[in-house]
């Protein structure tokens, strides 16, 4: 059933571009960014408990590493700017996470929040090489060597790029479900249950966690990637802190619990957001009582909200 | 030399006000184990909110050497107003997991954040040259203004102020004792709930009136939430999370960390505080004086 | 024949407060050596010593003639000593098959597999099957750790330290919070586990002198951090003034 359902959705999603408005259609590559991203940094949250405060460094990378591959080392292939993100990520995820998995909790959101901000503030003074405040320009890339030149923008990106992107989450979603059902994801799950007794039953935690820590950062960085080619811009303020505050939103919106949670999250608080600014340049205020609502009473997220009401249904 | 000295001072004005927004968040840290990310959002709330009295004192016909007591009331009447509501709403979190309660501040934050926008508009705000009717003290040939001065004065009044309070008063001990151990302290008859409606609220009108000092020398603007934030933890995880001791260092710490780093390298300014968290925290994982924590 | 752990004039001090003063014991393939003594005797440290959770100031502890002192449960474990704790570690949101999964796991070195499903890996599955129906679980494989009884949550802690195949396991008061008319029925699924199991020595933390006085093969008796007696039952149960310094009184009846 679930899998029909996957499905479905595939198939709606591939279909859309055929029957609503290119403006809509550009509104789902942040969505498949997002999702992407999120289904990284849920691996480290939902998972294994362990709340990064600074994950956007991640997503930022991936955006600049698009900016400087295709602008500055004219490198077009986009699988190998995927491919290179994703290592300067891991490269990145491997220090800042040997540091801070020695924390667990609090300290590790308020390190993890540090880490961000400091590559925000390398971004912003480094002009020379990153663009400082106005940051950099992400040149179209080749997709699988077609450059697609008759296609304006707009077409690239609603046509050939949308497929493109939709297929790596399909791709990218079915090897994270293939991870957390792993002997490996169930460790994960031990050790944000109960760290100690996880490892008295030999599960390798600060190890784990780091391995978790560095496979969220290679999520991230292909969000980013997407994100910054979607928008033809890499902005430092990619970086900021509150940008992982969002990166939380919408995990939590969706439903940290359960795996599809951070994809229906990105999906929903894309939508919303573009929808609120539209009716009010006070569209923040309004974001924050919708979290306010969720934590107190909708910790679950929409997923949650989903679950409980189908068990409604099915008992009636 | 006197640029030097005029360097350290301004780092140190800089530490005395970041000293009382840390204050306030080691202070609620301590007590009801809550790290609050909106103290930004009540600092930049002071500073306007600092602003906007010191306009309608002086329209009044007040003198302009009152601003000073202007601003601290100021601060106080706009942290005691906002404290209690807000502390009411995490009450709904506090027996919840840490991340939803840091997500609960952070809602805070965002809607801050307009809020600021819709009642003082998108422009920074700021006080012009009232700050200078105190005028300058002269030491040798080291100039400060008075105002900074009566600032750092101001606020190593209340860290003694706040020493004293914890370790001698009667409520002090029960706020010491809570924070130690809730459940035995409700077992000793305290009323955990006034001890936590207390602490939220005396944190949140250190951070305003923080913020309200700050004004005659930097602008009332919508960047300060956000920015604020990441100082403030700069100096709670230099001096450890929980320390009074700890905010107090290591706001020097920042503080003149940052004044150094405006003077000789500007690219640097925030780098170079990072650099020192993260050296700190290799060095002694709970900071400087926190208790160590796994 | 080889000590599986041993302990050489081990010693502990916290500052200037001795937890443990000089103990020496030894454990042997087929014991049951049970360690009683009042609180505050050095039990935990002792056993926290012997678990490589600690390390001892002063002496040497050993896991089959290897160095543990101060190991951690993650090197322990892969030595092949497992511990079950007094009070109930479970994992809540995990159900009964997971939590048994994640030692067999453990166990069978496949925790890197990024990719394999656990649920569709049969021979561990099998195995998870076999160890919750040594403890009466098998009916609850899929229930929520959370949602089992205390005894269940116990024995489910248990079930996980066996899973691990240890060749000494060390059970902290296993039978704590359950009613005196399961006592007996738990220890005895205990033991046979533990010899279906291939658990080659059990140490064992207990208050209740009944059941030491029934299970054990050797007592050791700490009082103050030093070791007061280290003998079998009869000759422990026949010294008055030894029960009188450990526990105050006499056990009840044998069965």
């Amino acid at each position: 059933m679930r899998v029909a359902a996957i499905i479905a959705a595939l198939v709606a999603l591939a279909v859309l571009p055929r029957v609503v408005s290119p403006y809509f259609v550009t509104l789902m590559l942040p969505a498949f960014a997002y999702g992407i991203a999120l289904l990284g940094f849920n691996l480290l949250f939902g998972y294994t408990g362990l709340l990064s405060f600074g994950h956007a460094l991640f997503v930022a990378i991936g955006a600049y590493s698009a900016a400087v591959m295709t602008a500055k080392l004219g490198v077009k292939s986009f699988e190998l700017i995927v491919l290179g993100a994703a290592f300067a990520a891991v490269l990145v995820a491997i220090p800042v996470g040997l540091l801070s998995v020695r924390y667990v909790r609090i300290f590790f959101g308020i390190l993890t929040l540090a880490f961000g901000m400091l590559f925000h503030s390398f971004l912003f003074k480094f002009y020379d090489i990153t663009g400082g405040d106005t940051g950099l320009r992400v040149l179209r890339p080749l997709l699988l060597g077609f450059a697609f030149q008759d296609l304006d923008k707009t077409a690239f990106l609603v046509g050939p790029f949308y497929y493109y992107c939709l297929a790596l989450l399909a791709l990218l979603g079915f090897v994270m479900w293939r991870i957390v059902g792993s002997p490996f994801g169930l460790h994960l799950m031990a050790i944000r249950e109960n760290r100690r007794k996880a490892e008295y039953l030999g599960v390798r935690a600060r190890l784990f966690c780091l391995l978790a820590f560095a496979i969220s950062a290679f999520y991230c960085a292909v969000g980013g990637v997407m994100l910054a080619i979607g928008i033809g811009q890499a902005d430092p303020e990619l970086a900021y802190w509150t940008h992982s505050g969002e990166l939380v939103f919408m995990t939590v919106l969706g439903g940290f619990a359960n795996f599809f949670g951070p994809l229906i999250g990105a999906f929903s608080y894309i939508f919303l957001k573009s929808q609120l600014m539209s009716i009010t340049e006070y569209w923040r205020f309004v974001m924050g009582v919708i979290l306010v609502l969720i934590v107190v009473l909708f910790p679950r997220g929409l997923v949650g909200v989903a679950q409980t009401a189908w068990a409604r249904i099915k008992r009636s | 030399m006197n640029a030097f000295f005029d360097l350290l001072l301004g780092g140190v004005f800089h530490a005395a006000v970041l000293f009382l927004v840390a204050a306030g968040l080691q202070l609620v840290f301590g007590v009801q184990k809550i790290v609050n990310l909106a103290c930004g959002s009540f600092y930049a709330l002071g500073a306007y909110f600092g602003v906007t009295a010191v306009k309608w004192a002086i329209a009044a016909g007040a003198a302009p050497y009152l601003f000073l007591p202007v601003l601290i009331v100021a601060g106080i009447a706009i942290g005691s107003i906002i404290g209690p509501p807000i502390e009411a709403l995490l009450r709904t979190v506090y027996r919840r997991d840490e991340a939803f309660q840091l997500l609960l501040t952070f809602a805070l934050v965002l809607m801050f954040q307009d809020a600021l926008r819709f009642f003082f508009g998108a422009n920074p705000q700021q006080l012009g040259d009232t700050a200078m009717v105190y005028g300058t003290l002269s030491a040798g040939s080291v100039l400060v203004p008075t105002y900074n001065a009566l600032v750092i004065i101001a606020s190593v009044a209340i860290a003694f102020g706040l020493g004293a309070f914890l370790q001698r008063t009667r409520f002090g001990r029960i706020l010491r004792a809570t924070a130690e151990n809730r459940e035995m302290s409700e077992a000793m008859g305290v009323n955990v709930r006034r001890v936590y409606a207390t602490v939220f609220t005396l944190g949140t009108i250190l951070g305003t009136v923080g913020g309200a000092l700050v004004v005659p020398t930097a602008a009332a603007s919508l960047d300060m939430p956000v920015e604020l934030v990441v100082e403030a933890f700069a100096v709670v995880v230099i001096g450890g999370l929980g320390s009074m001791r700890g905010a107090l260092i290591g706001a020097l710490i920042v503080g003149i960390m940052r004044a150094l780093a405006i003077r000789y390298y500007a690219e640097l300014e925030m780098l170079a505080i990072y650099v020192v968290v993260i050296a700190v925290l290799i060095a002694r994982p709970a900071g400087l004086f926190g208790k160590p924590v796994e | 024949m080889m000590n599986l752990v041993e302990t050489a004039d081990v010693a502990k001090a916290y500052g200037d407060f001795v937890a443990l003063d000089g103990v020496t014991l030894s454990v042997r393939e087929g014991e049951l050596v049970s360690i009683v003594g009042p609180n505050g005797a050095g039990k935990t440290t002792l056993v926290n010593v012997l678990t490589g959770m600690l390390a001892p100031t002063r002496g040497i502890v050993r896991f089959k003639g290897n160095d543990i002192a101060g190991i951690g449960p993650v090197r322990l474990a892969e030595h092949g000593m497992a511990r079950a704790f007094q009070l109930v570690h479970i994992f809540p949101a995990l159900s009964v098959a997971e939590t048994i999964a994640i030692a067999v796991v453990s166990r069978t070195g496949k925790a890197f597999r990024f990719f394999g499903s656990v649920r569709g890996d049969d021979a561990v599955m099998q195995r998870v099957r076999e160890v919750a129906a040594i403890f009466g679980l098998e009916g609850k494989l899929d229930s929520e750790a959370r949602l089992l009884s205390q005894g269940e949550k116990k024995l489910l802690d248990i079930a996980s330290a066996f899973a691990l195949a240890p060749e000494v396991i060390l059970l902290d008061e296993p039978t704590s919070g359950v009613s005196s008319a399961d006592k007996h029925g738990i220890m005895r699924t205990l033991i046979d586990a533990a010899r279906r199991g291939g658990v080659k020595a059990i140490i064992l933390v207990e208050h209740d002198m009944d059941l030491v006085a029934e299970y054990s093969s050797r007592i050791v008796a700490l009082q103050a951090g030093k070791v007061l007696a280290d003998r079998p039952p009869a000759a422990f149960f026949s010294d008055p003034a030894l029960i009188n310094a450990v526990v105050g009184k006499m056990p009840a009846q044998r069965h």
